[in-house]
This record gives C-alpha cells, sequence and structure tokens, in this order.
C-alpha cells in the first residue's frame, strides 16, 4: 500500500510540475536559448516602407557570434551603401562603422545605439543586443493567450533603468509549443506602444525555428521595415578574431 | 582557333569575377564675392572596379572623370584679402599700368585613375600595395595626424584622393594592431614613413603614431612671379583617443611636429557628439593649430597658398566646427553646419538639406553664408548656395 501510494504521488508530482506555469525568467531563458544561438551567419533584405508608401530595399549579410554578443553586418545592396559595414560589440554597447567611400572607421557613442540602422525600423540595439533581455529587463509571465489562432505565453519585460535599457517596456507573445517569439510590442516611457515587431514564416534550420521573415512596425512615424532571411546557419564557426577592424574593413 | 577563342575568353573569365560600380555626380554652384556673382559646376563620373581573383586578394581601383561647366577661369586674388595681394601685386611707387590685377586658376576637365591596388590578405597580416585611399585619425574636420591628406571644410567627408603607398597592417590581439605605412618618394629621406600602433581599453580606443617626412610648401616668390617648393623635414609623434563619457562620444587626436627648419608645432583637435531620442545629431570640434598664425595682421601670401594647396590643416590657429543634423522624414535630412575661426572672428554657415530621391540617388541643396570682415578667411566671400545630385550604380 505504501509503494502504491508513493507510485500516486510521484505521478502526481510530475504532473503538477509539467502543468506548472513557467516564471518570466523561465520563458526568457527558453526564448534565449532559441533565439540567440552561439554562432550565425545569414544573408538578409531590409525592405523600408514609409507612410507614404515608398520603399527602399537593402540587401546585407550578418554574423553574430557568443550567443548575439557580437555582430558584423555589411551591406551588400544598394550601391549607394554596398560595403558599409557595423561591427557591434558587448550587446551593441560598443558600434563601430566603416564608410568604404573614404576607407574610414569611426566609433559611434553609446547614445546612437537606439537610432536607426540605415533608415530602417530597427535600431542597432535591436541588431546586435544579444542577451540584454536577462540583464536589462525583468520578466513576468502574465498568462495564456491565444495571439493569431497560437497558444502563446504572455510575457511582460519592465526595463531596469539603472542598466539604461532601450525600451522602458516589451510585451511578447510567444508559443507555448517552443517558446519561439511571435509578436513583441515595445513600449515608450509613456506606455504608449512606439514599435511592433512580428515574426512569420517560421522553419526550422538546423533544428532551430528561426522566423524567415521579421516586420517591425512603427507606430509613431508610421513606416516598417520588412527584414527576409535568405540564407542562414548556424554551424558557422567564426575564424579567431573576426569580430575587428580588420574584419569591418573587408 | 581555339587560342583564339582563350584569348578572348580571358577578359571575360577575369571580368566575371569582378565588379563595376560607382556614381555620377552633377553639381551647380553660385559665389558672391569680390562684388560679382558666379556661376560654377561639374559633372563627374567615378567607375570603380574591384576584382577577387583569389578570396585573399582584392584587386581595386577607380577612374574619375570629371567636366568643368560655366566659370572656369578664376582669379586667385578674389579669394585673398586685398592686403594680403596688393602689396606684392600692386605695390606703392608702381604705376597702376604696372600693377597686376589677375592670378588666373583654370579648372581643367580631368581623367585620373584615382587609386589601384592591390590588397593581400595573409594570415598575420594585409599587405596593400598602389595609389590607395589613406585615411587617418579619428577628428571628423581636421585630422593632426594625417599627413596624407586636407579635409574640405563645407565637406569634411568626401572621400579623399590615393595616395601611392606600400601599407601592412597586422593584427596582433583582439583591438590592437600595428599600421606600418610606406609612400616611396624619390628617395628614402623624401618618402613618407609611418607607424601607428592601435589598442582598445574598455569603452576606450586608442593610437599612438610615429611618422617621418620632407614637406613640400608652395612659396611665392615675388620678384619672379613664380611658384617655387620649399622643402622641410618633417617627424611627427602624434596619438588619439576615442570613447565615451555618460554615453556623449569624446575624442582626442594630437601630433607634436619637430620640424627641421622651421619651429616645432603641435596640432590638437578635441571633440564630442551626441545622438538624441529624436534623431538629433550633434557633433563639434576645436582646433588648435600652433602651424597657423594667431593673427591675421602676421598673414600673407604664403599661408594662403599653403592652405588652399591641403600642405597645411588650417589657416590660422584656432577654429571651431559644429554640425547637427535632424532626420524631417526617413528620405530628407536637415543638417546645418558652421565653422568659426576665433582668431580672426570670421565664420561660415552652412543650412543644408539631403533628399534621398530614389534608390541610390541623393540629392543635396546647401546655402553658405559668410560672416566677418572683408580682410578675413571667412568674411572675403559674401554667399554660396550649391545643389549637388549623384547618383550610385
Amino acid at each position: 500500500m505504501k509503494k502504491f501510494l508513493a507510485i500516486i504521488m510521484s505521478i502526481a508530482t510530475t504532473i503538477i510540475a509539467q502543468s506548472a506555469i513557467p516564471t518570466g525568467t523561465e520563458l526568457v531563458e527558453k526564448m534565449s536559448e532559441i533565439m540567440t544561438q552561439e554562432n550565425s551567419t545569414a544573408i538578409m533584405t531590409q525592405t523600408i516602407t514609409t507612410s507614404s508608401g515608398k520603399q527602399r530595399t537593402f540587401e546585407f549579410e550578418m554574423f553574430t557570434s557568443g550567443e548575439g554578443e557580437k555582430t558584423l553586418m555589411r551591406y551588400l545592396k544598394p550601391s549607394a551603401a554596398r560595403g558599409q559595414a557595423f561591427l557591434m560589440l558587448n550587446n551593441a554597447d560598443d558600434i563601430w562603422t566603416y564608410f568604404p567611400r573614404t576607407k574610414r572607421v569611426r566609433k559611434l557613442s553609446s547614445s546612437s545605439k537606439n537610432q536607426k540602422v540605415q533608415g530602417s525600423d530597427f535600431s542597432f540595439e535591436d541588431m546586435g543586443s544579444g542577451d540584454s533581455w536577462k540583464t536589462e529587463y525583468n520578466s513576468t509571465n502574465l498568462g495564456s493567450e491565444k495571439y493569431d489562432g497560437t497558444d502563446c505565453w504572455k510575457l511582460e519585460s519592465i526595463g531596469i533603468p539603472e542598466e539604461n535599457p532601450s525600451y522602458s517596456k516589451m510585451g511578447v507573445y510567444m508559443r507555448k509549443a517552443d517558446f519561439y517569439p511571435i509578436k513583441i510590442n515595445y513600449f515608450d516611457e509613456n506606455d504608449f506602444i512606439e514599435k511592433t515587431l512580428l515574426m512569420s514564416d517560421i522553419k526550422e534550420i538546423e533544428g532551430v525555428p528561426t522566423a524567415m521573415k521579421m516586420t517591425m512596425k512603427n507606430h509613431l512615424e508610421g513606416t516598417e521595415t520588412t527584414m527576409q532571411t535568405l540564407f542562414t546557419t548556424y554551424s558557422w564557426q567564426p575564424p579567431e578574431n573576426f569580430f575587428t577592424e580588420r574584419e569591418l574593413k573587408k | 582557333m581555339s587560342k583564339k577563342i582563350s584569348l578572348f575568353l580571358l577578359p571575360i573569365l577575369i571580368f566575371g569575377q569582378s565588379n563595376f560600380f560607382g556614381y555620377y555626380e552633377g553639381e551647380f554652384d553660385q559665389l558672391k564675392f569680390a562684388n560679382q556673382t558666379y556661376n560654377y559646376g561639374y559633372n563627374k563620373l567615378r567607375l570603380d572596379f574591384e576584382a577577387h581573383p583569389d578570396d585573399m586578394v582584392t584587386i581595386g581601383a577607380n577612374i574619375n572623370i570629371q567636366k568643368y561647366n560655366d566659370n572656369i577661369s578664376w582669379n586667385l586674388l578674389d579669394f585673398l584679402p586685398s592686403d594680403i595681394w596688393q602689396p606684392i601685386f600692386q605695390p606703392e611707387g608702381y604705376h597702376e599700368e604696372m600693377w597686376i590685377t589677375e592670378f588666373p586658376i583654370a579648372l581643367l576637365d580631368t581623367m585620373y585613375l584615382d587609386n589601384i591596388y592591390l590588397k593581400a590578405g595573409f594570415e598575420h597580416f594585409d599587405l596593400t600595395v598602389g595609389k590607395q585611399q589613406i585615411s587617418l585619425g579619428t577628428g571628423y574636420a581636421w585630422n593632426p595626424i594625417d599627413i596624407f591628406n586636407s579635409k574640405q571644410l563645407l565637406d569634411p567627408t568626401y572621400e579623399q584622393t590615393g595616395v601611392n603607398a606600400v601599407r601592412a597592417e597586422f593584427p596582433i590581439k583582439g583591438r590592437t594592431s600595428l599600421d606600418v605605412i610606406l609612400s616611396p618618394g624619390k628617395d628614402w629621406t623624401e618618402s613618407a614613413k609611418m607607424l601607428q600602433l592601435k589598442t582598445g581599453l574598455g569603452r576606450f580606443d586608442m593610437h599612438g603614431t610615429i611618422g617621418q617626412y620632407t614637406w613640400n610648401r608652395m612659396v611665392f616668390d615675388p620678384h619672379q612671379f613664380l611658384l617655387i617648393t620649399q622643402k622641410d623635414e618633417r617627424t611627427l609623434f602624434g596619438g588619439a583617443i576615442v570613447g565615451e563619457i555618460v554615453g556623449a562620444g569624446i575624442w582626442l587626436e594630437g601630433a607634436w611636429n619637430q620640424m627641421e627648419n622651421q619651429d616645432d608645432f603641435a596640432e590638437v583637435v578635441i571633440g564630442t557628439d551626441y545622438t538624441f531620442e529624436n534623431g538629433l545629431y550633434i557633433i563639434m570640434e576645436y582646433l588648435r593649430n600652433e602651424n597657423g598664425i594667431s593673427s591675421k595682421e602676421n598673414l600673407d601670401i604664403n599661408h594662403y597658398l599653403q592652405y588652399f594647396m591641403g600642405e597645411t590643416h588650417s589657416l590660422m590657429q584656432d577654429y571651431l566646427f559644429g554640425f547637427l543634423s535632424y532626420p524631417i522624414n526617413d528620405f530628407i535630412q536637415f543638417g546645418l553646419l558652421g565653422f568659426g575661426n576665433l582668431n580672426d572672428n570670421s565664420a561660415a554657415l552652412n543650412p543644408q538639406i539631403s533628399w534621398n530621391m530614389f534608390q541610390d540617388v541623393d540629392l543635396t541643396m546647401m546655402y553658405s553664408h559668410f560672416i566677418g570682415d572683408d580682410n578675413t578667411e571667412f568674411g572675403v566671400q559674401d554667399w554660396g548656395w550649391r545643389i549637388r545630385l549623384r547618383g550610385y550604380f
């Protein structure tokens, strides 16, 4: 009888554990595991659409390492931006930019990390912030909610002022099935939704769910930027001293 | 037959791995000075070529073709305060018929190979050989350590002309690297030699530079009415530090120049920049150049000539530069650029609009207003405006 009770207790404990609601911190950990792979490289297009409907399209290659702590971006198209490159280290706290026309490397101050990259709705921090989510925000799981027909966890991340976060708050819908975020709202200090990031066309690349299309909508300016992944791999290994000025100038 | 086919195929195979790109630039300017208004303009084609015969090898070149229009003949004396040139060209005691009223400069249509180089990447260093653009220093408007170039005041980010050089860049570890540049002259003494050690510490980048070369400076010989070249050995000990404090970028770049024949001098730039949440960007720099002249009363025609020829970074000693830009929308940028000569109290103010009209097509419009007495660096001109259209391909 004691043995039977022990089995029942064990099963009950397992069921309770499995159905336990993950905390905000756990959700951020799970999300970071998927979103920030150790290394990656990709070729992407970036289409900026203004409020009047005019479009500009860019193509760039991007290399990341250290779970997004280091990022190197180099524009391939159009001709006006060709060769322009950005090196972001320490989760985009340190940014260097290279101008091929003048062969000059310039260090940008951290006040520019919230600024638009090539006029897009993505900021330097959006592109190269790595796992700053874990260190610059306190996160809370607000429970279950359906988004676009998908069962999601709703996560709220409040910026820690001392860490100087880019956004005062972020609201995330992440798929319960694999903890992959499909919608992120970025709030300003007045609790107004400044930007919304939508992740779609999610495919398994080398076993990692990957959004092949990301659209950032800027609600303040009425613009949007769509990034389409043309190619990506997580098996890329950066050569030694890759994330340096030498590579930036190539 | 097959040999002929191979010969025909060879350039196709080479160019098959090559890229051609560049831009068309058309500019129209109107300037008012010396009580006259002048129109001036040009059409420029820059054609770049880049090939990668190997993953680690780049061959790059560009040809610039520039055709001037409207006013192509200028009088240099119009750009100089009258008290600088009148004692030489219209000396007292000479009859008016003997006076010289013009020193003509013609803008000739040009076609030249601006850069042509080969860059090879080895395991422990990169080697670039040939005519190449060399941009040194961290300053925006001025670079005291840059012995190869002098920036345009109203357009400090315009590309620089290529320099014949051999350059080896050795990455040492992380952000530390060694840069060795040799620009050959007619002998070892006249060749420019430069060593630069770069490193990073926390949020700061820094470098130490040592250079040595023969400085050629233009001097006007008033007896023969000829321009002659004076040579002087220059040894430069320089350095720079760039980083940030509470989100604002700060930098300091300086050089101590040891001269063989003239007085040694120091040149220092200190600058800061900041980007506000709304996209407003502000940058300011102060230049102290002891090679410049401290008082306008001590200026002579040679100081102006050397400055116009790009042989010195500034005419006088103390300058303030400021630039702000603000994105009106995703494609239109407003800018306001200003220069102040703190020694003769003259200034240039330059509001400008940049419009990305189409993908790869930019239009820039700027107005220049010059402030100061007629015998000052900027006050000698009245106003000007410029339209520049650039289309990349």
